[in-house]
C-alpha cells in the first residue's frame, strides 16, 4: 500500500511538473490568466462587501458568515478546479482515440486523467485564498469541534466534487459530451456561493440532495457556525462517499462501452 | 445589400448545427440570472423600503431585464475574430468583396435575434414559475430612450469586442486570454451584469461613469427603471462620446494591425 502511495505520488508530481512547465513556456498568457482571475476575486468580494455590510446580513446570517459562506465555497471550487483540471482536456483524448495510449500504460487511467493537468493559476492563487479563509474563520469564533467538523465536510466537499467530475468523464467516454457537462456543473455549483437557504423550494431541496452543492459547499460553512452536529457530518460524509463509491463504478462501466476511434 | 442578407442567413441556420452549444449558453445565462434573482429577493426578506435605491420590485425587475439585455448587447459571433486572426483565416476574408465589420455585424445581429427570442421564452417561463413583483414601465420617453440606449450598448460591446480581438494581431498566443480579461472579467462586472453598479461608493460610481462599461447593462436597466433626466441625458452623451471614439479607435487599430499580420498557419 505505502509502495503504491508513493509510486502515485511520484507519477502525479512528475504530471505537476510538466503542467507547470507548459504555462511557464506562455509567461504573457499566464500573467493575463493571474490578473483576470485575481481582478475576478476581487471584483466579487468588493461587491459582496458592500452589500452585506449595507443590508446588514442575509436571511439571519451575519455580514461575516455570508462572507464565509462564499470563501468557502470559493476555496472548495478552487481546489476542485486545480485537482481536476485535466477533465477540461478529456474530450480531445477521446475524440481522438488517443485514451487508448493511456488505457495501455500501466497507470490507473482514471488517476492520470482526473490529476493528470494540475492548474498552476490556480496554485498559485490557494494559499492566499486558504489565508482570507482562516482570517475570516477565525473571526467568527469557532469552537475546536466545530472546526474539526469544518475541516472532515471540506474534504467531503472535494469528495463530492472529485464524484462529479468522474461521472462527467463516464459521460463522456460513452457520449463525448464533456465540456458542456461540465461548464453546466461548475455553472450550477456557483450558485453555492451563498448559502442555498436563500433559494425557494423545490430549487433548495434539488440543490441539497440532487446536484449537492449544498452538502458540497454550504454544510461546511454551516458546520462552523455550529449549525451542524455529529450525525449530520456523519451523514454528509456517508453520502459523499457513497457517491464517490458510484462514481467509480459508472466509470468502469463507461470503460466497458469505449470504442476506440481513429487511434 | 443581398450578401449580408444571405450572411446572416448561413448564421443564423449554423446556430442550429451546434444546438447543444447554443442550450448551454442559455442554460448557463440563466443560472446566472436566477443566482441574482434569489439573492436580492433573499436581501429584501422582510425589510421595507429601499437599499442602494432599489425597492424590492425594482432589483427584481433588475434581474428579469438581465436577461432580455444580455441577449441584446452582449450575445456576439465576433468572439470567434481573435482565433481567426490568430490562425490566419483572416486572410480568407481579406480576399472576399465583404466589408469585415459589416461582416461581424451581420453574424452578430442574427445571433442577438435568436438569442432575443429563447430569452422572451426564458422571461414569461421564470415569471409564471417565480411570480415576482415586477416593475412595469409605461412611460413612451423612457422607452423610446431605453431603446436608443440599448442600440447604444450593443454598438459598444461590438467595439469593445473587436479591439479586443486584435490583440493577436501583436501576441497570437494571447487571442483567449485578451477576451478573457476584458470580456468575462472586466466587461461582466463593470457593466452591471453581475450586480448593480449603485452598490459601489458614490466616488467609484462617478469613475466608472466615465469608462464606457456602465453603458451595455447598467444605464439601459436604470433609464427603464426611470432614472431621473438629467442622469438619463448625461448617459446617452457619454455613451455616444464613446461610441465615436471605440469606433474610430477601432478601425485606426484595425489598419494598424493589417499592417503587421502574416497569416501564420495559412
Amino acid at each position: 500500500m505505502k509502495k503504491i502511495f508513493k509510486r502515485y505520488t511520484k507519477i502525479y508530481l512528475l504530471m505537476a511538473r510538466y503542467a507547470f512547465v507548459s504555462w511557464l513556456s506562455k509567461r504573457s498568457t499566464l500573467a493575463i490568466f493571474l490578473i483576470g482571475k485575481l481582478i475576478r476575486y476581487s471584483f466579487y468580494f468588493i461587491f459582496l462587501y458592500f452589500l452585506v455590510m449595507k443590508s446588514d446580513g442575509i436571511m439571519g446570517y451575519s455580514p461575516n458568515q455570508i462572507i464565509f459562506f462564499t470563501l468557502t465555497f470559493l476555496l472548495i471550487d478552487v481546489l476542485s478546479q486545480f485537482l481536476f483540471r485535466n477533465v477540461y482536456t478529456f474530450r480531445q483524448l477521446v475524440i481522438k482515440g488517443d485514451l487508448d495510449l493511456i488505457l495501455v500504460k500501466p497507470v490507473n487511467p482514471l488517476f492520470r486523467i482526473l490529476f493528470g493537468g494540475p492548474d498552476l493559476i490556480d496554485f498559485i492563487t490557494i494559499p492566499p485564498i486558504i489565508f482570507i479563509v482562516g482570517y475570516y474563520g477565525l473571526l467568527l469564533e469557532p469552537t475546536f469541534i466545530h472546526f474539526l467538523y469544518y475541516i472532515i465536510l471540506l474534504i467531503n466537499g472535494l469528495i463530492i466534487s472529485g464524484a462529479f467530475h468522474i461521472f462527467v468523464l463516464g459521460f463522456g467516454v460513452i457520449t463525448t459530451e464533456v465540456d458542456h457537462m461540465v461548464m453546466i456543473f461548475r455553472d450550477v455549483s456557483s450558485m453555492a456561493r451563498f448559502p442555498v437557504d436563500i433559494y425557494k423550494e423545490p430549487i433548495k431541496s434539488l440543490l441539497t440532495f440532487v446536484v449537492p452543492i449544498g452538502i458540497m459547499a454550504t454544510l461546511p460553512a454551516k458546520a462552523l457556525y455550529g449549525m451542524v452536529g455529529f450525525f449530520g457530518t456523519l451523514s454528509a460524509l456517508v453520502f459523499g462517499i457513497s457517491m464517490f463509491y458510484l462514481s467509480i463504478k459508472f466509470w468502469n462501466f463507461s470503460l466497458k462501452k469505449y470504442t476506440s476511434a481513429s487511434s | 445589400m443581398k450578401k449580408y442578407l444571405s450572411i446572416f442567413r448561413i448564421s443564423l441556420e449554423q446556430e442550429f448545427v451546434y444546438k447543444l452549444n447554443f442550450v448551454m449558453w442559455r442554460v448557463r445565462n440563466i443560472v446566472q440570472i436566477l443566482i441574482f434573482f434569489f439573492l436580492w429577493n433573499a436581501v429584501f426578506e422582510g425589510r421595507q423600503g429601499e437599499l442602494f435605491g432599489y425597492d424590492k420590485s425594482k432589483i427584481l425587475t433588475y434581474a428579469f431585464l438581465l436577461i432580455i439585455i444580455r441577449a441584446v448587447v452582449l450575445a456576439s459571433k465576433s468572439t470567434d475574430v481573435a482565433g481567426q486572426i490568430a490562425g490566419g483565416e483572416l486572410s480568407n476574408f481579406l480576399v472576399k468583396p465583404v466589408n469585415y465589420f459589416k461582416y461581424w455585424m451581420t453574424r452578430d445581429l442574427s445571433s442577438k435575434i435568436l438569442n432575443i427570442s429563447f430569452s422572451l421564452v426564458e422571461i414569461t417561463t421564470l415569471f409564471i414559475i417565480l411570480q415576482p413583483d415586477i416593475y412595469l414601465q409605461t412611460n413612451i420617453l423612457n422607452l423610446f430612450l431605453f431603446l436608443l440606449s440599448l442600440i447604444i450598448g450593443a454598438f459598444l460591446f461590438f467595439c469593445l469586442l473587436m479591439l479586443t480581438n486584435f490583440v493577436p494581431f501583436w501576441s497570437p498566443e494571447s487571442a483567449w486570454g485578451a477576451q478573457f480579461l476584458v470580456i468575462v472579467i472586466v466587461v461582466e462586472f463593470l457593466s452591471g451584469a453581475f450586480f448593480p453598479l449603485d452598490v459601489f461608493p458614490e466616488l467609484v460610481f462617478n469613475l466608472l461613469k466615465f469608462t464606457p462599461f456602465p453603458y451595455l447593462i447598467f444605464v439601459p436597466i436604470k433609464i427603464y427603471l426611470g432614472a431621473d433626466i438629467g442622469f438619463v441625458i448625461q448617459s446617452l452623451l457619454i455613451g455616444s462620446f464613446w461610441a465615436v471614439v471605440l469606433w474610430k479607435l477601432m478601425n485606426a487599430v484595425w489598419l494598424k494591425g493589417l499592417k503587421v499580420y502574416e497569416g501564420v498557419g495559412r
